[in-house]
């Protein structure tokens, strides 16, 4: 009985306190997976956020009021998503940042926009999140049919004329080499070659032989950094040197330690660029103050789009000049264009999804190391 | 026609692995009538043994390659062989008089705890054979590409396996183990020691899945701890196909499952090429119900 006495004095003590404060500063939801198998990328997620609303808060916070982030663990997990997403419903918060996985973010979707609470995803790529009519909901990572358009735009770029395309069969590698198939047969570039292989196995030589007799000027495999690594090894053990170019579930350093540095070298794929390759001044600024306030680079592209998410909305409550959300997802939807977000320009379309070139080409060089393609 | 004979050479590669694998599970079947679901694992840690060893006695700096590779091979072997007798002893001597059931059960759970031991003590990342150990020298003959090493791997699945037909064909331990096979109750009274012949079964049948594992591992360099289960499951089908129990029978499997595989990606579809090579085994066994070789009637499990 004490004990719930005493919880009961902290709660409430902590909701007079909340209110007190609700007053002077404008709160900004972050929902991210502080725990669980994602929770490098919801720490690093939290760290670049807090920094940036540090920054902004010496530059005068926004609408004159300090800023407060109030952060919720979404655990990776949809469920546990669901809860945070209620809880920070109550908390008063102006916006929400937040989250990574597709699947937690979709969890959410119907909570903040029932609630009203503008939303700003920052990994989940799925195509379903924004067709889905959500007034209130945006993201700053790119849609996975991006990456099939980037696919096809850039064998194009670099003259290729007959292209093969291999997949793994997960949902994702099959989505996207259907998607760089289309655009591909719509441009009238030759596809000579359209088939899976079975991942896990070992040996892809049966498939590399029937690759070669096909005789493409480059191979777009659209799977996982496992088969990537072995079909480039037994590529030069074939003694084939067609070029390969991959998606992004290629952009891993494990890929290089399979391939062996020589095969691996000359190997192209699509990213969205690494943390270390953001070239702005802007980014720059702010990646050598995270070095020096963390000690480290941040973990990956995905918390850094985390931090865009962060920007965007505190621009929206600044240029709507309020924290009504309505008054905001029409500014973000309409007024924002061309901001010098972090991973480069930001505009929002009518469905929430960001506009403009996210993804970069990647070769590895001799060394074994990702080089980013101007 | 070109393209026809490299994708058999493919397939034969590939194969020679299948036939070696699959004779841990056909001499454990043939004297036990047990499916060791954990013979895959054993392969494993044939490639994880090897990796450690090359990497931590540099043998091939000090021996050169072919010794060094020798030594390597006969080192992992003879610690697998000894993973295997303790498997034994551990997780099926305990229920040989049991339901047949609880052995096969037992054996699942052996899988899982090994795969995960060596989760645990590797990680869960790709682990990867350092490069340029191999000569990397591609053999040209008649435009056919094939690299020294699948040829290397071909020839010494085949003199394993001929080696151990000789060795149960034509020595006498050898024939306590066949007369094991037949009826255990009868070699018993023969005088066969009948529980010797099954450890020994233990040592031989790992010695060769860890042999193979080291030869996937040199060979395709990436290994990591789940892949025992998609060798395991293909060299089984090739002890089915081939005839369980038969030795020359796992051997005729393993390699026609290899060709079959590859024949069937290059020539109708990559994407099914599995369902092509169980469809040829279900054909098979409708024709064959004991499979290619096998003559007793596999009855149970």
């Amino acid at each position: 009985m004490k004990q719930k006495l005493l919880a009961l004095a902290v709660a409430v003590g902590l909701v007079v306190g909340a209110a007190a404060q609700a007053a002077d500063t404008v709160k900004i939801g972050l929902m991210a997976p502080l725990t669980g198998s994602w929770a490098s990328e919801g720490q690093g997620m939290k760290k670049i956020v807090e920094l940036l609303a540090e920054q902004q808060n010496a530059k005068g916070g926004v609408l004159g009021k300090q800023i407060e982030i109030v952060t919720e663990d979404d655990g990776g997990d949809p469920r546990t998503a669901s809860l945070a997403a209620q809880r920070l419903t109550t908390k008063g918060v102006a916006a929400v940042v937040g989250t990574y996985g597709s699947s937690v973010t979709e969890a959410s979707q119907a909570i903040y926009d029932e609630a009203k609470i503008p939303q700003i995803a920052n990994g989940s790529t799925a195509i379903r999140l924004t067709e889905k009519g959500f007034k209130h909901f945006f993201r700053t990572a790119p849609r996975d049919d991006e990456q099939g358009r980037m696919a096809a735009q850039t064998i194009d770029k670099l003259g290729f004329k007959t292209v093969a395309i291999l997949h793994d069969s997960t949902s994702y590698a099959k989505g996207l080499a259907d998607e760089a198939n289309a655009l591909l047969k719509k441009k009238g570039t030759n596809v000579v070659f359209f088939d899976a292989l079975t991942p896990g196995e070992r040996d892809y030589t049966t498939i590399l032989t029937k690759l070669k007799s096909a005789n493409p000027d480059v191979v777009l495999f659209t799977g996982y950094f496992p088969e990537a690594g072995l079909l480039l090894r037994q590529k030069k053990d074939m003694n084939w040197k067609v070029p390969f170019i991959g998606g992004d579930a290629t952009n891993n350093s494990d890929l290089v330690k399979i391939a062996g540095k020589e095969a691996a070298e000359g190997y192209y794929f699509l990213s969205p660029p690494q943390p270390q390759d953001l070239d702005t001044a802007d980014a720059k600024a702010f990646l050598a103050g995270y070095q020096k306030k963390y000690n480290e680079m941040p973990a990956s592209i995905w918390a850094v789009l985390a931090g865009d998410g962060f920007q965007v909305m505190v621009a929206g409550i600044a240029g709507a000049k309020s924290t009504d959300s309505a008054k905001i997802a029409d500014y973000l939807h309409k007024d924002l264009k061309g901001y010098a977000g972090l991973t480069g320009s930001l505009s929002f379309d009518a469905k929430g999804d960001r506009e403009g070139e996210v993804y970069r080409v990647y070769q590895v060089d001799a060394e074994g190391k990702f080089i980013m393609q101007k | 026609m070109e393209e026809f004979f490299q994708q058999l050479t493919n397939g034969l590669a590939v194969g020679g692995i299948y036939a070696l694998i699959a004779l841990g599970y056909t001499m454990v079947y043939g004297v036990l009538k047990l499916i060791n679901f954990a013979h895959g694992d054993l392969f494993t840690y044939g490639a994880y043994l090897g990796l450690t060893l090359l990497t931590s006695l540099a043998l091939t700096d000090r021996l050169g390659f072919v010794a060094g590779v020798l030594v390597l091979a006969l080192m992992v072997m003879g610690l697998v062989a000894v993973l295997g007798a303790i498997l034994e002893r551990a997780a099926y001597r305990p229920l040989r008089e049991s339901p047949r059931l609880s052995a096969v059960v037992s054996a699942l759970g052996a899988s899982i705890f090994l795969q995960n031991t060596l989760m645990l003590i590797y990680g869960a990342r790709f682990q990867v054979y350092p490069d340029h150990i191999l000569p990397a020298a591609t053999l040209n003959i008649f435009g056919l590409y094939l690299p020294l090493m699948r040829v290397l791997i071909v020839l010494a699945s085949v003199v394993m396996m001929v080696a151990l037909y000789l060795f149960i064909q034509k020595t006498k331990i050898g024939t306590a183990i066949r007369a094991a096979a037949i009826d255990q109750g009868a070699a018993r009274l023969m005088g066969i020691d009948v529980n010797r012949v099954i450890m020994l079964v233990f040592l031989v049948g790992p010695a060769l899945g860890g042999a193979a594992g080291l030869m996937v591992g040199l060979y395709y360099g990436q290994i990591n701890f789940t892949m025992g289960w998609v060798y395991g499951m293909k060299a089984f089908t090739a002890a089915i196909l081939g005839g369980i129990g038969n030795i020359p029978g796992a051997m005729v499997g393993g390699l026609l499952l290899g060709v079959i595989e590859a024949l069937g990606a290059a020539y109708i579809s990559i994407a099914w090429k599995d369902a092509i090579a169980f469809c040829v085994l279900i054909l098979i066994l409708i024709v064959r119900p004991t499979g290619l070789l096998g003559e007793r009637v596999a009855d149970k499990v």
